[in-house]
């Protein structure tokens, strides 16, 4: 079920690829979105916990992971094929579009005392040197306040893994140094920036 | 790096990402459309014959290329502002410009007109006498922008009627120099790769020569030649060749240091890997070229290989990076090339321009030659004819532990990343035979990680992070190019740069972050004249003449890369 919807979308893509536009258009990018909403919800705002929420994240970033799994350097399997369609102006249109819609809150509640220590794992690793403060995120280094938990989580674990090395290796070294409950306490805080 | 130098936050652990922060905060001034505000007066005629770009370094009463002329010494002959009346310099105009972010601008005059840059690309005309705008061009700004150090630009070109701009979105650009309104407008490379503009353009012979930024980025650097009438590349020289980077697996630097390279594993890396990497290796250029009309010859150094401090994914000497190389200016095509330091893993590559002087070689004759200021804190002096090494520079700031390999929790070793002498052009005065350069001190620890190309993003391979205990501080040091020896120095309280300016007047003007523009005796180093700008004072000065009156302008916006007090405006001073 989940496959065909996926290749009637692609399909559809394809038609919105070939045609022109000149600049990111918020517009054109609200058609091709409509492929990303069975899982990244409506609007970018995903439901889903290991999904994360695109609504409100920056335009580079999100224009440089798409274009990282269009190249091969970010991996995921539904993502991919979706991708793989895409022309620059398609990615710069859903990137403007996700881009310009607002976040809805996500209903996590975050563990006080883990919050607390994450809070002070993020000073002492320099989270917010490159994410800013309030991990607003800025040009490709993305929003990641408020995101979901679990989608956090697995990124730190991906990156102190390398299953994911888009990152020109910044994310990677970091991560290196965090334990599993840094994870977690970290994950605990930033998701309940909200 | 490139330049591009290397954004360095203090008691940083990542400085990768950081480099984009400066944007974040001034996006208002990245423009979408084109646009050009018009004063009420107009810029009547324009027209800077070849004869006079030629002569731009003989005369004293524009300033009409970047460094002075194709020589670069940025020598003024003037000397109505001297060493005697100089305490008397007062502002005589601040032109403010909308921008307040970073200023690398080193403003070009034509017959009472200054032209001049902002971050961002913003190119304002205005009059060299009493500041009053003529015109303000916008650049329209493409989606995607990637560069390291600040939305800097150090400036336009001029030809004929024409100005020459190189844009952040990589592209050139030419203005009507009257007008602000733009004549052509060409890619040079892609954005979205890590290519971007900073440097001003030289332009000669109808050609518009320019390289690139992206030694942070995994680019493959050039330098091209266009035509000043259509914009139609004439020709392109890249700075890593398709087969060869690898060169004679040197083991020493320039002045005899072993550099500690495991040669037998970096040719089985080579064997094994093969050499495609040369696509995504770097080798910026992103100050001007000296040009040599006698023998028809450029020369420019190249900046470092990317990534930065990761060198096993590199293996070789990784030419042209970190070298002065020699180019054929109608052709494009190569002549030679001296390697400063073989498979860099520091980014202490070579930044600064190149300047053309006469210097005596080892047996005291005096030659042609063409020297550098290197990250490393050395000048170095060729024999301009083939390359030769004929002398290096006692070392202008402390130098320690080199060459300590880079390690995953970081190893000191002096200079830092940033130099040295940074991009900052020297200046050398022909009267004391002194090249004047900007150094900095700033300790730093180097620290490697194993990162995979990723696709145009900043790609550092690690991170430099300067060491919060230690004390950073910047030094003018005056060299001779006849002996190598520092004559004299000049400490500041913040490390230097930005470019420096010597006068016929027996005067060296360079400025500092703490907002001081100041004036040195370029003899004793004695400081004679200062002026607080408000902001850092990191652009490269001029000089000129309007209406039998001498000016030194220099732009006071402060420095992205470290850091120093943001401004907007543009000073001009004058003997009240």
């Amino acid at each position: 079920m989940r496959r065909g919807s996926l290749r009637i979308l692609c399909a559809l893509l394809l038609a919105f690829a070939t045609r022109a536009a000149l600049a990111q258009d918020v517009d054109a990018g609200r058609k091709k979105a409509e492929a990303c909403a069975a899982c990244h919800g409506p609007n970018g705002n995903s439901t889903q916990p290991q999904i994360p929420f695109l609504a409100g994240q920056n335009f580079r970033y999100l224009y440089f992971q798409l274009r990282d799994f269009k190249e091969g350097r970010r991996k995921h399997p539904e993502t991919d094929p979706l991708v793989a369609v895409l022309s620059k102006q398609d990615m710069w249109d859903l990137a403007a579009y996700f881009a310009a819609q607002t976040p809805v809150l996500t209903q996590f509640r975050p563990d006080p005392e883990k919050a607390k220590k994450g809070e002070a794992k993020a000073e002492e690793v320099l989270c917010t040197m490159c994410h800013l403060g309030g991990f607003k995120g800025q040009n490709e280094i993305p929003r990641v306040a408020g995101q979901h938990y679990e989608y956090i989580v697995k990124q730190l674990h991906d990156f102190r893994a390398q299953r994911r090395t888009n990152d020109a290796g910044n994310m990677t070294s970091v991560a290196r140094t965090l334990s599993d409950a840094d994870i977690d306490d970290l994950a605990q805080y930033i998701a309940g920036l909200q | 790096m490139l330049r591009e130098h290397i954004l360095i936050a203090r008691s940083a652990l990542l400085v990768a990402a950081l480099a984009a922060a400066s944007l974040a905060s001034a996006a208002g001034t990245e423009i979408k459309t084109h646009k050009v505000e018009t004063g009420k007066a107009a810029i009547e005629h324009v027209d800077v014959t070849q004869a006079m770009l030629n002569a731009s370094d003989k005369q004293d009463k524009n300033w009409l290329q970047t460094n002075g002329g194709y020589s670069q010494t940025r020598f003024y002959p003037g000397k109505q502002i001297n060493a005697g009346n100089v305490k008397r310099l007062k502002p005589a105009f601040v032109f403010q410009t909308e921008v307040t972010e970073s200023m690398e601008t080193a403003p070009i005059v034509v017959n009472g007109v200054m032209y001049f840059t902002t971050s961002y690309d913003h190119v304002y005309a205005i009059d060299a006498k009493t500041g009053k705008q003529f015109w303000h061009y916008k650049h329209k700004m493409g989606p995607i922008t990637t560069f390291c150090c600040g939305p800097n630009n150090r400036g336009v070109a001029i030809a004929g009627d024409k100005l020459f701009l190189g844009t952040l979105d990589a592209k050139l650009v030419a203005l009507n120099a009257k007008t602000g309104e733009v004549v052509w407008e060409t890619q040079i490379a892609d954005p979205e790769k890590g290519y971007s503009e900073t440097m001003a353009p030289t332009v000669v012979d109808n050609k518009v020569l320019i390289g690139t930024n992206g030694g942070e980025y995994g680019i493959r650097g050039f330098v091209k030649a266009y035509d000043t009438n259509d914009g139609k590349l004439l020709w392109t020289f890249h700075t890593i060749p398709e087969t060869g980077q690898e060169g004679v697996w040197a083991t020493k630097d320039a002045t005899g240091r072993d550099m500690h390279r495991d040669i037998a594993a970096e040719k089985e890396a080579l064997a094994k890997n093969g050499g495609d990497f040369y696509k995504i290796l770097g080798g910026g250029v992103w100050m001007n070229p000296s040009v040599d009309l006698k023998t028809r010859t450029i020369y420019f150094v190249v900046g470092n290989p990317s990534p930065d401090l990761y060198g096993a994914i590199r293996p070789g000497d990784n030419l042209y990076t970190d070298s002065i190389v020699a180019v054929d200016l109608d052709k494009g095509t190569y002549k030679w090339h001296f390697q400063y330091i073989s498979h860099d893993v520091w980014d202490l590559d070579a930044v600064s321009a190149t300047i053309l002087v006469d210097a005596k070689d080892k047996s005291g004759k005096m030659v042609p030659a063409v020297i550098h200021g290197g990250k490393t804190g050395h000048v170095y002096v060729h024999e301009r004819a083939n390359g030769k090494l004929i002398r290096f520079s006692q070392a202008m700031i402390p130098q320690e532990n080199m060459w300590t390999l880079p390690t995953a929790d970081g190893a000191r070793m002096l200079p830092g990343a940033n130099g040295g002498v940074e991009w900052s052009p020297m200046a050398f005065d022909p009267q004391t035979r002194l090249v004047y350069a900007l150094n900095l001190h700033q300790p730093m620890t180097y620290q490697v990680a194993d990162a995979a190309y990723p696709g145009g993003k900043l790609w550092l391979g690690g991170a430099f992070k300067t060491i919060a205990s230690e004390k950073q501080w910047g030094r003018l040091a005056a060299v001779s190019v006849d002996t190598g020896k520092v004559v004299w120095k000049h400490d500041t309280e913040q490390p230097l740069i930005g470019g420096a300016l010597a006068t016929a007047g027996g005067l060296v003007f360079f400025g500092e972050g703490n907002g001081d523009f100041d004036a040195l005796d370029a003899k004793s180093g004695k400081k004679l004249w200062s002026f607080n700008c408000g902001a850092g004072a990191n652009a490269m000065p001029v000089s000129y003449m309007v209406g039998g009156k001498q000016y030194v302008a220099m732009g006071c916006g402060g420095n992205t890369q470290l850091d120093y007090k943001r401004g907007n405006s543009m000073f001009v001073f004058s003997l009240e």
